[in-house]
């Protein structure tokens, strides 16, 4: 699904990812943990395509095209889903037009009929209810004066949305109680799938305790340091990362 | 594009032709000689066979235009103008017909499309002769027995001068007075048609009023003037689209439309404003310098004027309301988008005379290219004028380093009663919510033009239905290019 | 040209030998060059823009506009009792210079200053290199722009020069006192080089002249990260005319903190024209005004983005009762490319009476896209259901009406960096309601 080749990417001249390489296969969940500064939002930035991160060596395939040829909504409507730490606030535009914008613009690029009215609100209504987000807020802003989370259940249902099939999860747990956490979590959870690849970004072990990663990296300093099974998210929880910021 | 302006060339060639032989004794010519003097009105007045009184109206209007000298005020600039170098009147008999859509400019077609006109209108709004039918006086005829019923008068201005001279008489001037300002002082002097409207008291107008087709006459379109009354307790909502794109050079277009709402009567008046903006480089367009103005004359009356402007390549329009009536309310709700060399200079007065009197001002200006788009709004409370609110909000979006946004807003109050609140804001559209949006897959412009429609969402909820559609869709193709 | 326009070119030709830096050649044809812009554009009315809410041409049609005479014997002092502007930073450790109609008084080689600080007469400054730049850059061909007026006829100041790095080390308090009827143009030049820092306190007031015209200006030039804060009180007589223009010039992460508290003179006309030179500068300008009877009172300001990444920030907050007039016209500038712009403006009316009038233009003009711009007006009367509020808790209403507006200036004064200035115009503003309500009673 996703192949990232001795990844260097800079940041205004300041070289932040120094070589990684990373192989996603669909079905699994990675989760990347790592100090803060580590790069793990500019990794995902990267992926998402966005202006200001400059690639200076490496390769990233995605379903076998170069992923980092493709623009920004290219790679969107090709199934790269980015679930944000700090989702924007749109005013003026309701989270339903926004959903049904974004939907009908991939469909389209994919050469897909856009969804009528009808249909559109049947699978969003289908789609928001486990998430427990309500008609009010679909009515509401994008993301403005939404609470912490309901910012998060609000990118989590434009997940479950779209089908991406590749989900990068950055920092998803930030800013959420535990509650919130949970239905966040179970959100994720359901849309695990054998098509689906995730990538989960976060700096706590304690969201790795609702979405159980297959595999987990630890990022520190550029640079991949470390890769394991479920268990070294416990290890870190003990060890903390002073061990790797050396 | 060729081929229009050939044809229109051509048709400026015969009527200038005709010009040799003296228009005295050719009376039946269908275009007034070029330039503007006692002779031309006459000849307007003529042509529209109106009484001696409204001649003398013009007249007096023209000799006062003579007198006055164009503003400099507002924050456009554009070389001079010359009025001596232009036609004042031309029958629509003789507008350019084309005989197919083929003949038509693409790139108009492209943009007919993406507003989602259907292919008669694509035709009739090109300018394409097609059955009479379409014809926007047909239109009208259409809805006249309906309206006639309930006792509405809907009909050219020139028609309401010889049907109803007492209503023309008794309210044309009434709001905006012949000597108001340069350019609504010409407009008196040499309008050549426009829209009346009546609505008898307590009459709810059945339908909403459009002036959306009246684009067909474009040749005689630049001097329209509208007179709307609410009689007592009625309400109308009357609609004005000027969608199709003109294709001449700098074209003067100076209209003024009088409003006059009477004791609980509510008046509407929603604007799509897409006249011919000048091309990427700023070439061509129109010059927009409208006078718009409401008078609430009667008590609890209330006029909401709504503007979507795109287009032209200078405007200069400011829809006031006079609030004379006590608890009379006013309310103007803008979207100006200005690109390329376009310059808008827009805004409203909301003049507070009568107790208990409100307004609310929510202006929305998008700037992108090297466009110049201001803001420009008075609220004034006289002394007498007791409790009055007022409420102002603009907002400038700005798109691209190499546009403006200005916002010049006079207060003044009076009267210790009165609360007036206002406030301004510039932005732009933050790198964020485009990468947010193109995350989800949404194209770059297309993303532009939501984050566009959601800032003005506030005043496209002002829009009748089809109207909001036609303005969202408006919004996204006047910023294209604005962006990558 | 109106009398009160000729009698200022006159004034000019028979004195211009004897005003100050009338040796300097530059200055010479400065002033020249000033008195005709003057004399071109004449007395600012009110269909110049600028002017449209205030008629200075007018107001000066019935002013004593002979230059006023050089102060002879004892000035008597107004009792502070009376006049608490008077004993405005009186309790601040400070350096106090007075000038009687315009003219220097005291003895500036009495003043005990810091090292590296400079102070000194407007004719000695104008010697000075650093003077010129302040006095050259101005340009004056903008119709209305009084300040050409003070550069032909500026006939006393102080220029106040402060050295890379040093310290004013308390304030320095400039007292302007009018004793006799006339007309008066005083110039303050003030610069600060690189990292250099000063508070300096103005007070204007009437001490036995009545009818008299006050044209100051004060032209102050910020090094890279300099700091000047400027606390102003203006309390002339009630026929005064007071007509007063702050230029400041801020280099790269230098700040500029002015206030300035309007409460005395028949018309009063406050400028302030801030513009930024080098990137991270910080201005406030901000201002309070109460005023009564017919008085009428005016600010004007405008804050020049020219350079990216600086922020600005205007409060003006006015109280107008009987049938005084208030005037607030600002404007941001953020000019082309002068990106990450942070401007805003607000001013605040309230109408005590029937009579008063508040007129507001708060401008904005932006040529930059990236930008963070606002501003805000409102104008009202006292909130009645606060007066209700009050009442019901057993305040009467005179003292409920002084809390409420107390309240609403005090957004103000918050923004005076120093504290023992802010607790003063404090007290100011309640000897205001107090004087103000023995009138009314």
């Amino acid at each position: 699904m996703l192949e990232i080749k001795n990844l260097h990417v800079a940041v205004d001249g300041k070289e932040i990812l120094k070589g990684i390489d990373l192989t996603v296969e669909a079905g699994k969940v990675h989760a990347i943990m790592g100090p803060n500064g580590s790069g793990k939002s500019t990794l995902s930035y990267v992926l998402a395509g966005r202006d200001g991160y400059e690639v200076t060596e490496g390769s990233v395939v995605y379903k076998g095209r170069d992923l980092l040829a493709m623009n920004v909504d290219e790679r969107a409507a090709a199934g790269v889903f980015l679930a944000f730490q700090y989702p924007i606030e749109i005013p003026g535009v309701t989270t339903m037009t926004f959903l049904r914008t974004a939907l009908n613009a991939q469909r389209k690029a994919r050469g897909e009929d856009e969804l009528d009215a009808p249909r559109f609100l049947k699978l969003v209504r289908e789609k928001s209810k486990p998430l427990n987000v309500t008609d009010d807020m679909l009515k509401r802003a994008l993301n403005v004066g939404f609470s912490g989370g309901e910012k998060k259940r609000a990118e989590i249902l434009q997940m479950a949305l779209l089908e991406p099939s590749l989900a990068i999860l950055d920092e998803t747990d930030s800013g959420l109680d535990i509650d919130a956490l949970k239905v966040v979590a179970e959100g994720v959870n359901t849309l695990r799938s054998p098509e689906r690849a995730m990538v989960v970004i976060t700096h706590y072990q304690r969201l790795l305790d609702y979405i159980v990663p297959d595999v987990i990296h630890v990022l520190s300093k550029g640079r991949i340091v470390r890769t394991g099974g479920k268990e070294l998210a416990g290890e870190l929880e003990r060890t903390g990362y002073a061990e790797f910021a050396a | 594009m060729a081929a229009v302006r050939e044809t229109v060339e051509t048709v400026d060639q015969v009527a200038s032709d005709k010009y040799k032989y003296g228009f005295s004794t050719d009376i039946e010519s269908e275009r007034a000689p070029i330039g503007l003097s006692e002779d031309t009105i006459r000849f307007i007045s003529a042509k529209k066979e109106e009484p001696d009184w409204m001649l003398e109206w013009r007249l007096e209007a023209y000799r006062r235009w003579l007198t006055m000298e164009e503003p400099t005020w507002a924050k456009v600039s554009y070389p001079p103008i010359d009025f001596q170098n232009a036609y004042y009147y031309s029958a629509p008999k003789q507008s350019a017909k084309l005989n197919s859509l083929d003949e038509v400019d693409p790139k108009l077609l492209e943009t007919y499309k993406k507003l989602g006109i259907p292919l008669v209108e694509q035709q009739l709004l090109a300018g394409v002769a097609v059955d009479a039918v379409f014809d926007s006086v047909s239109v009208v005829t259409t809805f006249k027995t309906k309206l006639a019923e309930a006792g509405v008068i809907f009909c050219p201005f020139s028609e309401a001068v010889r049907e109803h001279p007492e209503l023309v008489k008794k309210y044309l001037g009434s709001v905006v007075p012949t000597s108001d300002n340069y350019y609504a002082t010409l407009n008196s002097a040499v309008f050549s048609d426009g829209s009346f409207v009546y609505i008898p008291p307590g009459v709810r107008c059945p339908m909403e009023l459009s002036t959306y087709f009246r684009i067909n006459e474009k040749q005689t379109g630049q001097f329209e003037r509208t007179l709307i009354i609410a009689d007592k307790g009625s309400y109308v909502s009357y609609l004005e689209g000027c969608t199709a794109p003109q294709r001449d050079e700098n074209q003067l277009h100076a209209a003024v439309v009088e409003l006059v709402a009477m004791d609980d009567a509510e008046i509407k008046y929603s604007t799509v404003q897409n006249w011919f903006p000048g091309d990427e480089n700023g070439k061509g367009g129109i010059y927009n310098f409208v006078t718009k103005r409401g008078d609430c004359r009667g008590a609890r009356s209330k006029i909401s004027w709504t503007q979507v402007e795109t287009g032209s390549a200078v405007t200069w329009k400011y829809p006031s309301c006079i609030l004379r009536g006590d608890d009379s309310r006013g309310e103007f709700y803008s979207i100006a988008i200005s690109n390329n060399y376009q310059q808008v200079d827009s805004g409203t007065k909301m003049i507070h005379l009568g107790r208990n009197t409100s307004s609310r001002i929510i202006s929305k200006g998008i700037a992108a290219g090297r466009s110049s788009n201001t803001y420009r709004g008075l609220v004034s409370v006289h002394k007498k004028a007791e409790n009055v609110r007022n409420f102002t909000q603009c907002d400038s979006l700005l798109i691209g380093p190499r546009c403006s946004a200005h916002t010049v807003p006079y207060i003044e109050s009076k009267n210790p009663t009165a609360i007036l609140e206002h406030e301004a804001t510039t932005s732009k559209i933050s790198e964020e919510q485009l990468f947010y949006c193109r995350q989800r897959g949404v194209p770059e412009e297309e993303a532009v033009a939501l984050i566009v429609n959601g800032f003005c969402r506030d005043v496209l909820q002002q829009l009748p239905m089809e109207f909001a559609v036609e303005a969202q869709k408006l919004v996204g193709i006047s910023l294209e290019g604005s962006v990558g | 040209m109106t009398d009160a326009a000729r009698n200022f070119i006159e004034t000019y030709e028979r004195e211009r030998a004897a005003l100050p830096g009338a040796g300097l050649a530059w200055l010479g044809a400065r002033r020249a060059e000033a008195l005709k812009a003057f004399a071109e554009a004449g007395l600012p009315h009110r269909r110049l823009e600028d002017w449209r809410y205030t008629d200075l041409s007018r107001a000066l049609g019935g002013a004593t506009l002979s230059p006023a005479p050089l102060p002879d014997g004892a000035v008597v002092l107004p009792d502070a009792a009376k006049r608490a502007s008077v004993a405005a930073f009186h309790d601040i450790d400070r350096h106090v210079i007075v000038f009687v109609n315009g003219r220097l008084r005291s003895d500036l080689s009495g003043t005990k200053l810091p090292a590296g600080v400079t102070l000194m007469s407007l004719g000695n400054a104008l010697n000075s290199t650093w003077a010129r730049p302040l006095v050259e850059t101005k340009v004056e061909a903008q119709a209305g722009n009084v300040i050409a007026l003070n550069t032909a006829l500026m006939r006393d100041g102080i220029g106040l020069h402060i050295a890379r790095g040093a310290k004013l080390d308390t304030p320095l308090h400039l007292l302007f006192l009018a004793n006799d009827d006339g007309a008066s143009h005083v110039r303050n030049l003030v610069r600060l080089e690189e990292g250099a820092e000063a508070t300096i306190f103005e007070t204007h007031l009437d001490a036995g002249a009545r009818n008299y015209f006050v044209d100051h200006v004060t032209d102050v030039s910020l090094g890279k990260g300099a700091a000047l804060t400027h606390v102003k009180i203006q309390d002339e007589a009630a026929d005064a005319i007071h007509l007063a223009s702050l230029t400041a010039e801020l280099a790269a992460s230098s700040k500029l903190s002015s206030f300035s508290l309007t409460l005395g003179a028949k018309l009063s006309r406050s400028q302030s024209f801030v513009t930024f030179r080098g990137e991270g500068a910080e201005a406030h300008v901000n201002g309070a005004t109460a005023l009564s009877g017919t008085q009428h009172g005016d600010h004007f300001c405008i804050v020049d983005h020219a350079v990216p990444n600086c922020s600005s920030r205007t409060l003006f907050k006015t109280v107008l009762d009987n049938a005084s007039t208030g005037v607030f016209q600002g404007k941001v500038i953020v000019r082309p490319d002068a990106q990450k712009t942070d401007g805003r403006q607000m001013t605040n009316a309230l109408l005590l009476s029937r009579d008063a009038a508040m007129n507001a233009k708060p401008e904005l003009e932006i040529y930059a896209d990236d930008v963070q711009c606002a501003h805000g007006s409102t104008i009202g009367e006292l909130n009645r259901e606060a007066i209700f509020y009050l009442r019901s808790r057993g305040i009467d209403e005179p003292t409920a009406r002084q809390l409420l507006i107390s309240a609403f200036l005090d957004d103000a004064f918050e923004t005076v960096p120093h504290e023992a200035a802010r607790d003063d115009l404090r007290k100011l503003a309640a000897s205001w309601f107090e004087r103000h309500r023995e009138k009314t009673a």
